[in-house]
C-alpha cells in the first residue's frame, strides 16, 4: 500500500523529534553559569580557611602559602528583580571560581527544597520569620564574618538589622548575628495625598507632629466620598496583611506583647481588643480595603498612585512609587501615627538575607552576601529612593533632589531616631496564620455572619490553636 | 409545496437564530479581550480610572517595550515553544496509543481495572504531588536544570489525553481495522497506517493543549527550574514588578498579550485539521 | 463473501491464542503509560498519602510526628469543610450546565456551514488561551465593585450602583469568568467529535426524509454521548478541584493570604489555606485525599450511569454501502 512509504517517512520525522527533545533535555543552555548541572554539593567548595580565624599558630606567617580562592556554586532564592543577570555577571567577573545561580522566590520550592535536602545557599526573608527559622535550626551563624569583613562594619548596621541579631529564637534583638536587611523603611509613616483633602476642604495634616490614630479614623471619615454606594474617595490605607505585625508594634509603645505565656497563647485582652474594634470599624465603615470592598487597583498602593486614596500606611519605600500624574506635587509623607502617645516607628518587614545551616559553601555564600549587601549592589539600591540603607555610612546617598525628596527625608529622619524598637515575633506561629485566621473571620463579621465578640473570640481560638500546632510540631 | 416552504422556513429561522445566538455570544466574548488590548496601552493609574476611560489618555506603547527590556522575553520564549513542539507531538503519540489500546481492547483482562487507575488519576489534585515529585526528580538529579520531567511526563503519555483518546477511538467504524487485519497487518501497523491518519482532529486537538498546558505552565517549573533554564509559564507570574516587588499591571498586561499570540496562531492553524475526518474514505476502496 | 468465509472458519480454533494476542498487544500499547504509573506517580502518590499521616508543615522534617488518621478525623469536624463542600457543589451545579449547554450549542453552529466559521471559532477560542491571572485581572475591571465597567453601565440608568459581583454575588462573577475561558476549550473537544460522525449517515438520513431535528436526536446526539460524557467527568472534575479562580478573587491579598469571598470558599481554597497559610501540610494533604474519594466516587457513579445514555458501539452501516 502506499500509505507504507508514507509511514516510515513519518516515523523517522517522529523520531528525529524524540531524540532532540531527549538531546534538548540533557543539554544544559550555553548561558547557564552553573559548572555542571547536577553535581552534588560536596564536589564544589575547596574548605578555605575562614577569614581571619589563624591556622596552626607555630608557622611562620612569611613561608605560608596564599589562601586558596573561594570557589563554589551559591544557590540563592531571590526576586530577579533584586538580583540582575548582570549583577551576578559583574559579581562573577571580579570573583572568578564563585557562580550565583537563581532560584525565584517561592513558598512551595522552599519547602520543596527543604524536604529534598535540594542545595539553598542563600534566603531571602523577612525579620519576623527569623524566630521561627531559628527555632528549626535552619540559620547559619554568621558572627565571625561579619567581625572579619572589611566590606561591612558591625557598627555601622543600621538598627534595623538587630532584628537578625538573636541569643535564641525567643531573645532576638542582641546576640549571634544570622542576617541582614537589605534596605528598609520605619514602616508606619502615613502617605498622603493633600489634594483629597483639599476637595473635601479640610486643612493639610502638619508633618511636624505626630497625629494620633483617633485623628486618623476620624480625618480617613471627613476625606472619605461616597457616591451612592460607591465608594468614590477611599479615607484609609494600611497593610491588611501585616495586621499582625501592626498590633504589637502598637502594643509595644506602652511595653506590652500580643503573645502572653511565653508566647504560647495570644493575649486578646481589652488592650487587644481596642486594636481589633478600631480597625473592625475601619473596614466597617467602608474606609478601607476590607474582605467586601475590593481595592480597584488590586492593592492599597496602586490605588493610592491613581489618585484614589487619600491616606496610606506604607514605608519611606513608597516613595519610590506612589507619585504619579494623578497625585503629582500633592504627595506628603507623615510621621508614624501614635496609639498611646508614645510615637515611635519600627520596621514591620525588614526584607534581608539569611544563610541556610545546610549549606555547603558558606564562604563562597558569605562572599555573595557581602557583596549583594555592602558592595556595589547596595550602592545601587541607597540611591534608588526604594528603602533605607541598612549601613549608616550609605544613608547620605538616599536621593535628596527634588522638594517631594526633601520633605521625605525631613520626616523620615525623624522616624529613623525611633524606630529602634526591640520587637519579638512568635517563633511558633507560621508566616500567614494569624492573618488568615483574621481575615477569614473578619470577612464574615462584616457580612454580618458573626459579631464582633465573636470576631475576636474565633480568632483568638485559632490562632491558640496554630501556635499549639507549631509547639508540637517542633519537639 | 406546503411542506416545502414550511422546511425553508424552518431552516432560515435556523440560520437566523445561529447566527443571532454567534453574535451575541461573540460580543460578550470579545468584549473583555478588547477591554485587555486597551488596557495594556494604558498607565497603572488609568486602568482602572473611574468614569471609565475606554481609550488610553497617553498611549503606553512603551508597556510593549518594556516587555522585553524586563526580562530576556524572547530567548525564554523560544525555549518554552521548543519544548512544547516537541513534548506536545510525543504525548500525542503515546496517549493515543493508550487510548487506542483502551478502545479496542476491551476484552483483554485488566483493561476496565486499569482504566480507572486513569480516571482516579484525573481526580488526584496535582498538589498531592507537588513535593514528593520534587523529592523523587531531586533524589535522581533530574531537577533542577534539565527539562526531563517535562519529556518524561510526554513519553509515559498524559491520563487526560488517553482518556479524550480512548472516547475518540469507541466511536470509530471497526470495518477499516478488520479490513487491515485480514489483510495481514500487524497491530502497530494497523496504529500506525489506519489509526492515526484517520484521527486527525484528535490529534490537533490534543496537540494544541498539549502545547498550551506547557506554554501555560507556572507552577512545575517554578518548581523544578532555577531561574536560568526557566520558563516562559513562570516567568510571566514575576518578571514584570518594580523594583520593591510590586506588579506592574499594564505592562504585565502587554506580556500577556504577547504571550496568547502563539497559542492563538497554534490553534488558527491547527484548527484547519480539525476537519472532516477521512473515516469513510476507505470503505470505498 | 469470500472473506467472510475465510474469517468465520478462521475463528473457533484459534480463539485462545488471539486472546493472548490481543492481551499482549493491550499491553504493548500501554506500556509506556504503566511505566510512568509506577516510577513517576505510584511514588509521590505513596508519598503524598504518607504526609497525611504526619504532621508536617514543610519545614520541620526532622521532627516530623506519624498522626495517623488523626487528619482525616479532623476532618470531619472541621466546620469550615462541610461549608465549602456546600460552596463547591453550589458552583458545580451552577457553573456545569452553562458551560456544557453553551459550548455544545455553540459546537452545533459551528459545524455547519456558516459564513465566518473560522473567524467564530478562533474568537470563542481566545479566551481559553488568555491565562487565568489576566483573565481574572481584565475581569476585576469589568466587575469591581466600586469602579467596574459593569456598575459604570448600570450607574448610567440608575446612579450610584456599586453591586459587589465579586463580593457579595461573587459565584455569579466567577461563572462568567469561567465559563468565558472555558468555552473555547469545552467547543474544540465538542467540534472534533462532531467532525467524526460520517457525512454518508447524514446524508442517507436526509435522503430517508429526516428532518434536522430528528438527525440531531437519532444520529448526532447519540454518537456525541461519548464525548458529552468525556466532558462531564472532566468537567465534576474540574469544578470540584477549582483553586485558581477563587484565589484570584481573593478580596484580601498578603503573601500567603488568599481570602476570597465566602460564596466562593470552595473546598480547594480550604485546603490551600490549611497548607500555605497555617501550615497544616499534613492536614492539608489529607483534605486531598478526602476530596480525590468524594469525586471518585461521584465519577463512578456517572460511569455506571453510562450504559444508560452513552453510545459505545460502532457506527451502524447504511444501506447500500459495501
Amino acid at each position: 500500500m502506499s500509505q507504507k512509504k508514507i509511514s516510515r517517512r513519518e516515523l523517522l520525522k517522529l523520531s528525529g523529534t524524540v531524540i532532540s527533545g531527549a538531546i534538548l533535555a540533557s543539554c544544559t543552555p550555553a548561558s547557564t553559569p552553573t559548572a555542571a548541572p547536577t553535581e552534588p554539593p560536596a564536589a564544589t567548595a575547596a574548605p578555605t580557611v575562614a577569614p581571619g580565624a589563624t591556622a596552626a599558630p607555630t608557622v611562620a606567617p612569611t613561608s605560608a602559602p596564599p589562601p586558596k580562592a573561594v570557589e563554589g556554586n551559591v544557590v540563592v532564592m531571590a526576586q530577579r528583580n533584586e538580583l540582575s543577570e548582570d549583577q551576578e555577571a559583574q559579581f562573577e567577573a571580579e570573583n572568578p571560581g564563585i557562580t550565583i545561580e537563581l532560584v525565584e522566590q517561592s513558598t512551595e520550592r522552599f519547602f520543596a527544597m527543604l524536604a529534598a535536602g535540594a542545595q539553598l545557599d542563600l534566603y531571602r526573608t523577612q525579620a519576623p520569620i527569623v524566630p521561627s527559622l531559628l527555632a528549626r535550626k535552619l540559620l547559619y551563624d554568621l558572627t565571625p564574618y561579619f567581625e572579619a569583613s572589611e566590606l561591612i562594619k558591625i557598627d555601622d548596621l543600621a538598627d534595623a538589622n538587630k532584628g537578625y541579631w538573636a541569643e535564641s529564637a525567643l531573645e532576638v534583638g542582641s546576640g549571634k548575628i544570622y542576617g541582614m536587611v537589605k534596605d528598609f523603611s520605619p514602616d508606619h509613616t502615613v502617605w498622603v495625598n493633600d489634594a483629597k483633602f483639599e476637595e473635601a476642604g479640610i486643612t493639610p495634616v502638619d508633618d511636624t507632629t505626630p497625629m494620633t490614630y483617633e485623628q486618623w479614623h476620624d480625618l480617613a471619615n471627613q476625606v472619605a466620598k461616597f457616591e451612592g454606594d460607591r465608594i468614590a474617595t477611599w479615607g484609609f490605607g494600611y497593610s491588611n496583611g501585616w495586621i499582625d505585625r501592626i498590633w504589637m508594634d502598637r502594643l509595644a509603645e506602652t511595653g506590652k506583647s500580643l503573645y502572653k505565656d511565653g508566647f504560647t497563647k495570644i493575649d486578646f485582652g481589652d488592650d487587644t481588643k481596642a486594636l481589633a474594634n478600631y480597625f473592625y470599624t475601619v473596614a466597617k465603615e467602608r474606609l478601607c480595603e476590607s474582605p467586601v470592598d475590593a481595592s480597584p487597583n488590586g492593592w492599597a498602593g496602586g490605588d493610592f498612585a491613581a489618585g484614589i486614596l487619600a491616606t496610606m500606611q506604607y514605608g519611606y519605600w513608597f516613595g519610590g512609587m506612589c507619585e504619579t500624574d494623578a497625585n503629582r506635587g500633592k504627595v506628603r509623607m507623615l510621621p508614624a501615627p501614635t496609639w498611646s502617645g508614645v510615637h515611635q516607628d519600627p520596621t514591620v518587614t525588614a526584607t534581608g538575607f539569611v544563610m541556610m545551616s545546610g549549606t555547603q559553601v558558606p564562604d563562597a555564600a558569605w562572599k555573595v552576601f557581602e557583596w549583594y549587601m555592602g558592595g556595589q549592589p547596595s550602592i545601587d539600591r541607597a540611591g534608588s529612593g526604594w528603602g533605607v540603607p541598612a549601613l549608616k555610612s550609605q544613608w547620605s546617598l538616599m536621593p535628596n533632589t527634588t522638594p517631594f525628596h526633601q520633605q521625605v527625608q525631613k520626616v523620615l529622619a525623624g522616624e529613623l531616631a525611633v524606630s529602634n524598637v526591640k520587637l519579638q515575633y512568635n517563633p511558633f506561629l507560621g508566616e500567614g496564620s494569624f492573618y488568615n485566621a483574621w481575615n477569614t473571620h473578619l470577612n464574615e463579621a462584616l457580612t454580618g455572619t458573626i459579631t464582633f465578640d465573636e470576631l475576636c473570640s474565633l480568632t483568638e481560638k485559632d490562632v491558640n490553636t496554630l501556635i499549639s500546632e507549631g509547639i508540637s510540631r517542633m519537639s | 409545496m406546503n411542506r416545502r416552504a414550511k422546511d425553508l422556513f424552518i431552516k432560515r429561522l435556523n440560520r437566523a437564530g445561529s447566527y443571532a445566538i454567534l453574535i451575541v455570544v461573540a460580543v460578550l466574548v470579545v468584549t473583555p479581550i478588547i477591554w485587555l488590548l486597551l488596557s495594556s496601552l494604558k498607565q497603572d493609574s488609568d486602568y482602572m480610572a473611574w468614569p471609565i476611560h475606554f481609550l488610553p489618555i497617553n498611549w503606553q506603547w512603551i508597556n510593549y517595550e518594556r516587555v522585553f527590556t524586563l526580562t530576556p522575553f524572547v530567548k525564554i520564549a523560544l525555549r518554552t515553544a521548543v519544548l512544547g513542539i516537541s513534548c506536545s507531538i510525543i504525548v500525542a503519540i503515546t496517549s493515543a496509543m493508550g487510548g487506542y489500546a483502551f478502545a479496542r481492547f476491551q476484552d483483554v483482562n485488566g483493561n476496565s481495572r486499569l482504566f480507572r487507575v486513569i480516571i482516579v488519576l484525573l481526580i488526584v489534585p496535582g498538589i498531592v504531588f507537588m513535593i514528593p515529585q520534587f523529592i523523587v526528580y531531586s533524589y535522581v538529579h533530574l531537577i533542577p536544570n534539565t527539562y526531563w520531567p517535562w519529556i518524561l511526563g510526554a513519553l509515559v503519555g498524559s491520563p487526560l489525553f488517553i482518556f479524550l483518546y480512548r472516547q475518540f477511538f469507541l466511536g470509530f467504524p471497526k470495518e477499516l481495522e478488520e479490513a487491515a487485519e485480514l489483510d495481514g497487518c500487524n497491530p502497530f501497523q494497523i496504529f500506525w497506517l489506519i489509526i492515526l491518519p484517520n484521527a486527525k482532529p484528535v490529534i490537533a486537538t490534543v496537540l494544541i493543549f498539549a502545547f498550551n498546558g506547557i506554554w501555560s505552565d507556572y507552577l512545575q517549573p517554578t518548581l523544578f527550574l532555577n531561574d536560568q533554564m526557566q520558563l516562559l509559564g513562570a516567568k510571566m507570574a514575576t518578571a514584570f514588578v518594580d523594583p520593591h516587588g510590586n506588579a506592574l499591571r499594564t505592562v504585565s498586561l502587554a506580556a500577556t498579550v504577547i504571550y496568547i499570540l502563539p497559542l492563538v496562531i497554534v490553534f488558527f492553524f491547527g484548527q484547519k485539521y480539525i476537519l472532516k475526518g477521512l473515516v469513510t474514505s476507505g470503505l470505498k476502496g | 463473501m469470500a472473506a467472510t468465509n475465510v474469517v468465520s472458519a478462521r475463528r473457533p480454533p484459534r480463539s485462545s491464542s488471539r486472546a493472548k494476542r490481543r492481551s499482549r498487544t493491550f499491553y504493548l500499547f500501554i506500556t509506556p503509560w504503566l511505566l510512568g504509573l509506577i516510577f513517576l506517580t505510584l511514588i509521590p502518590f505513596i508519598f503524598g498519602f504518607v504526609i497525611s499521616l504526619t504532621n508536617y508543615d514543610g519545614i520541620n522534617l526532622p521532627t516530623v510526628k506519624f498522626v495517623g488518621l488523626d487528619n482525616y478525623i479532623r476532618a470531619f469536624s472541621d466546620q469550615y469543610v462541610s461549608f465549602s463542600i456546600g460552596r463547591t457543589l453550589v458552583w458545580t451545579a451552577f457553573n456545569l450546565p452553562i458551560w456544557l449547554g453553551l459550548s455544545f450549542l455553540l459546537a452545533l453552529i459551528l459545524n455547519q456551514d456558516v459564513k465566518g466559521r473560522d473567524f467564530f471559532r478562533t474568537l470563542y477560542y481566545l479566551p481559553s488561551v488568555v491565562p487565568a491571572v489576566a483573565a481574572v485581572t481584565v475581569w476585576k475591571i469589568l466587575l469591581d465593585k466600586n469602579n467596574g465597567f459593569l456598575n459604570g453601565v448600570i450607574s448610567l440608568f440608575q446612579p450610584g450602583t456599586a453591586v459587589g459581583w465579586l463580593t457579595t454575588y461573587a459565584l455569579q462573577g466567577m461563572t462568567a469568568i469561567a465559563v468565558w475561558s472555558g468555552l473555547g476549550g469545552g467547543m474544540v473537544i465538542f467540534l472534533a467529535g462532531l467532525q467524526n460522525i460520517p457525512d454518508e449517515l447524514v446524508e442517507a438520513a436526509k435522503i430517508d426524509g429526516a428532518g434536522s431535528w430528528q438527525i440531531f436526536q437519532y444520529i448526532t446526539l447519540p454518537l456525541m454521548t461519548p464525548i458529552i460524557f468525556f466532558q462531564l467527568i472532566m468537567g465534576l472534575i474540574g469544578s470540584f478541584q477549582q483553586l485558581v479562580y477563587p484565589l484570584l478573587l481573593a478580596t484580601v491579598t498578603g503573601q500567603y493570604v488568599s481570602v476570597p469571598p465566602r460564596s466562593i470558599y470552595l473546598y480547594m481554597i480550604h485546603t490551600y489555606q490549611q497548607i500555605f497559610a497555617n501550615q497544616r501540610y499534613g492536614y492539608g494533604t489529607a483534605l486531598l485525599w478526602l476530596l480525590t474519594i468524594g469525586v471518585t466516587a461521584l465519577t463512578l457513579i456517572v460511569f455506571w450511569s453510562q450504559k444508560f445514555w452513552v453510545y459505545s458501539g460502532d457506527i451502524p452501516e447504511t444501506e447500500g454501502s459495501s
